[in-house]
Order: structure tokens, then C-alpha cells, then sequence
């Protein structure tokens, strides 16, 4: 047995050929990478994403119109050399308003994303380190907000904020952290049992730095996974508050509120419709594959786990 | 068991109940029925405003708590919902409007867990086949695509496809035509306009239980319980069925009560895009009326609608999982 052994130190010294070998030295962000890069739909996902990015943040300086500019000369024209994607009734670009709505559709998804994950990820951890009554209590309320009509409710408090959308973050922050809350606290129950926990409180660390130095880190792989998904959730919200003309409202502009102006011009002016709903398909497709890729890389009882 | 059903069914009520509360008060807080009468020619002073708004239990010279006292009463005595600040009546707005909304979202519900369901049972038996495959890119693009861009996508067809046949298959705008009598010529009527919404709202809806079934069944399928199922003789399409699918559909049925808020989000888009007079269409209008009382009433509905849900997954439950009957 000891003869046909061979130790990794002397396999290394011509690993460069050898796959095998060679994967047995991966850190654990290396074995992560890996295993998301082997996913091909969350790689097609990951690129989709970068360049709808690189668009939001660089794409409108590519023409020299700005989502705000009127063309009075190009009332309802079909995509051209001079307006890539047309222009509606009124003779904005259509151009430079997808660019502009997908920028603002992602920073407010990203952001109320993070929020909700911080709200969620306390609250949820608290509930399941503390057990008894204030794990009722806290579940009750996530229970209850959960079946009241919240979209409603956002459109509410969102319809009187006037269109700014720093306003439409605090909203959909405020009413959107309960589902990402219970799976939080589904995870933590699994934790809070375990012997590091039960060592850190009879050496007496008090309840906060115990959720944050140790039950957060410990699911922080599966809330990367619940954060990616979170960002599909908050676009659909915003994009059917502002839809419905309750979020982002006119001069700014979002996907929602694009799609709002391309359904008046749905059959004289289709492309106003079609390219803001192609980005927002897109965006919306392109993070929920990176999370179905990110869920399978993480996750140690995945299907995909197993091989390096 | 029907003790089961009728605790559970109270404890849905409690939540209703505190649910229109919460409604009130936040509506009360961000609508402001007197800027109804604000850019009015002649220009209307305040305290008149006030006495127009005082009969509706609108006026802000009463303080909350007591509008809040006289809303409650009035509807757990009188069943009035209150007024609009132009003075319509809510109840007479919501008792046609809730009926048409509540077909849209009870079918487009039963039809969407039927379909996943049996999907996912296609799924799981097929697993990784050419079908299973195709299916999940579907699931995939149905469950994250917005509602919104659906129904404009089926809009855009049927336009097309009405255009094409040189007659009106489908409806595109509307409940129902007006002026239409006899039992089949209704009844046709209602389908046409009935059918697109409907598959929009299924088409986001039944990904998700798909997608659950499918892993669920996938798990008990290697349990030990359907392999002596075989091995006493079932074939594996009769051990899925008779014994697998039915502990894997107990939790699909538990996040079908779940799942209606996001069901009557998509029926709020989905009515406003196809000009349907639903609750959907009542919610945006309260809000830009500032209409306290039509919008809390809209968040009864949306609760009762979620009650609902809730109380038949808890039925299906009862009847699917013999530990519940015992306790």
C-alpha cells in the first residue's frame, strides 16, 4: 500500500499537466470559482449580467442623446443610425432612456437587496439564537406581514413620496425583508444547536456578537445565494410600483416607468416596448441563473458538489 | 379534523383583522382626501373641505382614533365600508369589481397548481430527458420574468393573431362585452376575454411549484418506502404515483397560501394591462383619489383572497397527511 502512495508534495513538483493533482491545493474560494465556472447557464448568466453593468454605467455615453433630450424632428421613429433604438411619440431616445432605466433599476435592486439581507440576516439570526418567547414574537410579525397585501402597502407609502428614489429603497426595504427573514431563521435553527455556539455563550459573549462573529458567518455562503435572489424580487416590485405610476415617475426614469410609455405605443411604436422589456428580461433571468449557479457552488449538500 | 380546519380558519380571521388595521392606519397616514378638493375652480376653503369630508368619517378635525372606532363599527354592525371623499359608496364599488378579480386570481391559482404539480411529476420521472430539460428552462424563464412584460408579450400576439384571422378570437381589453345575452354566446364571451389574462397569470405562477414538486419527488422517489412499493410488485410509475407524490405534495400545498399575495400582485398588473374593472384597477384609482376607505377595503380583499388559499391548502393537507387527522 505505502509503495504505490504518492505524497502531494512530490505530485506537485510536475503538476502543471496533472488536473488532479493540482485541484487538491484550491483554497476554498478557488474550489467556489470552480465550481460556479463548471455551471454553464450560471456562466452565460454571469456574462449577460457584466455587460448589462457595463451598459447601465457606460452605455449612455455611447450617443450623444440624453435620456432627457427631445427630438423634435423624430417623433415615433424605428431604430436608426442616429437613434440605435428609436424614439417614442414624444421623441425621447429609447436609447439612452434603456440605459438610464436599467442603471436606475439596478442600483435600487442591489441596494434594497443589501438592506433586507442586513435586516433579515439580524433579525432572523436573533430569532433563532434567542429561542422561547422572542423567537414567537419575531416570527409571529414576519408570519403576519407576510400574508398582509404588501404591495399594497408599498404602493401606498410609495405613491406619496413623489417619484424619488432614494424614497423607493427605504419602501421596498421596509416592507421587503420578511420572506428573506424566515429562510434566515430556517437556516439559523440548524446552527444555534451546534457545540461552538453553546461554547460562546457559557464563556458568557453576549447575544449580538454572537449572531454576527458566529451564527452569520457560518450561513453567510447560503445569504450570498438569498441576496442574489433578493435583487430578482426587489426589480419585479420596482418595476411594477413604477409600472403602475406609484415609483420612479417622469423626469427620472426606470424600466417600469419605460414600459408604462411602451404600452400606449405597443402597436404604433412596438421598439419602445420591446428593448426596455428585453433588458429587463434579461437582467432579471441573467442574476436568477447566477444565484441557481451560486446556490450549487455553495452549497455542500448540492448535487453539483463533490468534484472539484 | 373539521375542528382542525375551523382553528385554523379563525386564526386566518385574526389575521385578516389586524391586517385591515394596519391598512387603515398606513392609508390614513399617506392619503389626504382633502387635496381632492384642492385645485378646485372656485377655490374651496379648508374648513369647508373639511365639512364636505365630515359625513364620509373623512374629515382630520375628528381625531384618528375615533375615525379609526366609527370605520371599524361601521362595518362590523352595518357591513359599510365607507365612503370615497367625492362620496361613493365603497361597498357598491367593491361587491362588483371583487367577484371579477376573485375569478381572475381562484382560476388562474387552481389551473397554475394543477399544471406545476403534474409537471413536476413529468419532471422528477424524466429526470434529466430531453422534456425534463425543456421544462426547466421554461420554469426558469416563467418564474423570473415580470408579469408585466408577459402580458404585454401575449397583448402584442393576440393583436397579431386577431389581425391574421380578419376577426376578434381574443379580447385584449375588458371583463366581458356589453350587450351580450343567452347562456353559450355569454359563456363564449367570457372565455375569449377570460383566456389571456389567465395564461399570464399561470405562466408566472406554475414555475414555482414545478420546480419544488420536481425536487421534492426526486428525494422520496429513492426513499426506502417507495422501494418496497416496487419490490412488492408496483411498477415505478404506480409507486410514484400512489406513494411518492402524495407526502411530496403536502409542503407544495403548505406554500400555496404563500404564494397569493404574489398572485394578486400579478392580478393588480395584469387587470391594469388588459383594462380589466377588478380590484386591481380600484387599487390605483383609490391611491390616486386618496381614497382611505376604498383602499383598506382592497386590502381586505387581497387578505381574504390569501384566507382563502390558506384554508384550502390546509384542507388538501388534512387530507393528504394522515398525522394531522390524528392530532
Amino acid at each position: 500500500m505505502s509503495d504505490i502512495t504518492v505524497t502531494p508534495a512530490s505530485t506537485n513538483q510536475d503538476a502543471p499537466v496533472t488536473t488532479v493533482a493540482s485541484s487538491r491545493h484550491h483554497s476554498r474560494m478557488g474550489l467556489y470559482r470552480r465550481r460556479f465556472a463548471r455551471n454553464i447557464p450560471a456562466d452565460v448568466g454571469l456574462g449577460i449580467f457584466v455587460l448589462l453593468v457595463l451598459a447601465a454605467l457606460f452605455g449612455g455615453r455611447l450617443t450623444h442623446w440624453s435620456y432627457t433630450d427631445i427630438d423634435f424632428l423624430a417623433l415615433t421613429t424605428p431604430p436608426s443610425a442616429d437613434h440605435w433604438f428609436g424614439t417614442d411619440r414624444t421623441g425621447l431616445d429609447v436609447y439612452a432612456m434603456t440605459m438610464h432605466g436599467l442603471g436606475r433599476s439596478m442600483i435600487i435592486a442591489v441596494t434594497v437587496s443589501l438592506l433586507t439581507l442586513i435586516i433579515a440576516s439580524f433579525l432572523g439570526a436573533l430569532a433563532a439564537y434567542l429561542g422561547h418567547a422572542s423567537e414567537k414574537i419575531i416570527l409571529g410579525i414576519v408570519n403576519f406581514l407576510l400574508v398582509c397585501p404588501i404591495f399594497l402597502l408599498e404602493a401606498l407609502v410609495a405613491a406619496k413620496t413623489g417619484g424619488n428614489w432614494i424614497w423607493l429603497i427605504a419602501v421596498l426595504t421596509v416592507f421587503g425583508w420578511m420572506g428573506m427573514c424566515r429562510v434566515i431563521w430556517q437556516l439559523s435553527t440548524s446552527i444555534r444547536e451546534r457545540d461552538f455556539i453553546s461554547a460562546a455563550r457559557y464563556m458568557g459573549i453576549g447575544g449580538p456578537v454572537v449572531v454576527f462573529r458566529h451564527m452569520i458567518p457560518n450561513i453567510g455562503s447560503l445569504m450570498v445565494v438569498e441576496f442574489t435572489l433578493g435583487i430578482v424580487g426587489t426589480v419585479m416590485s420596482e418595476t411594477g410600483l413604477s409600472f403602475l405610476g406609484f415609483g420612479i415617475k417622469v423626469p427620472d426614469v426606470s424600466l417600469g416607468s419605460l414600459l408604462t410609455s411602451g404600452q400606449t405605443m405597443l402597436y404604433t411604436a412596438p421598439w419602445a416596448f420591446f428593448f426596455p422589456a428585453g433588458a429587463l428580461l434579461l437582467l432579471t433571468v441573467s442574476v436568477a441563473l447566477i444565484g441557481d449557479g451560486l446556490r450549487d457552488a455553495l452549497d455542500p449538500n448540492s448535487a453539483a458538489g463533490g468534484r472539484a | 379534523m373539521i375542528k382542525y380546519i375551523v382553528r385554523q380558519a379563525l386564526s386566518w380571521l385574526v389575521r385578516i383583522f389586524f391586517a385591515v388595521n394596519l391598512t387603515y392606519f398606513v392609508a390614513s397616514g399617506f392619503l389626504n382626501p382633502a387635496s381632492n378638493y384642492a385645485g378646485r375652480f372656485p377655490p374651496v376653503q379648508p374648513a369647508q373641505i373639511q365639512q364636505i369630508l365630515k359625513p364620509y368619517n373623512l374629515s382630520t378635525d375628528d381625531p384618528l382614533l375615533l375615525r379609526w372606532w366609527r370605520w371599524l363599527t361601521g362595518i362590523i354592525l352595518h357591513w359599510n365600508w365607507g365612503y370615497s371623499p367625492t362620496g361613493d359608496f365603497v361597498n357598491g364599488q367593491i361587491g362588483y369589481r371583487a367577484g371579477i378579480s376573485a375569478q381572475l386570481m381562484l382560476i388562474a391559482t387552481i389551473l397554475a397548481f394543477a399544471i406545476g404539480i403534474a409537471l413536476g411529476l413529468y419532471q422528477a420521472s424524466h429526470q434529466y430527458k430531453v422534456g425534463d430539460r425543456i421544462w426547466q428552462v421554461v420554469s426558469i424563464i416563467g418564474l423570473n420574468t415580470s408579469i408585466i412584460v408577459v402580458a404585454l408579450v401575449v397583448v402584442f400576439a393576440a393583436i397579431q393573431l386577431n389581425q391574421a384571422m380578419g376577426f376578434r378570437v381574443f379580447y385584449v381589453t375588458g371583463a366581458a362585452s356589453p350587450g351580450i345575452s343567452g347562456f353559450l354566446p355569454v359563456l363564449a364571451d367570457k372565455v375569449q376575454h377570460l383566456i389571456l389574462p389567465t395564461i399570464c397569470l399561470i405562466f408566472i405562477t406554475f414555475p414555482s411549484y414545478a420546480m419544488l414538486q420536481r425536487s421534492l419527488l426526486l428525494d422520496n422517489i429513492s426513499a426506502d418506502y417507495v422501494r418496497t412499493a416496487r419490490a412488492k410488485g408496483l411498477r415505478l410509475p404506480v409507486a410514484i404515483r400512489r406513494h411518492a407524490l402524495r407526502t411530496s405534495m403536502i409542503p407544495v400545498m403548505v406554500s400555496l397560501a404563500f404564494s397569493i399575495p404574489g398572485i394578486f400582485t400579478g392580478a393588480v398588473l395584469t387587470e391594469s394591462i388588459f383594462a380589466w374593472n377588478g380590484m386591481g384597477n380600484y387599487l390605483v384609482s383609490t391611491i390616486g383619489n386618496n381614497d382611505i376607505n376604498g383602499a383598506t377595503a382592497v386590502a381586505a380583499f387581497a387578505a381574504l383572497m390569501t384566507a382563502i388559499g390558506a384554508v384550502l391548502s390546509d384542507i388538501f393537507v388534512v387530507w393528504l397527511d394522515p398525522r394531522v387527522r390524528v392530532s
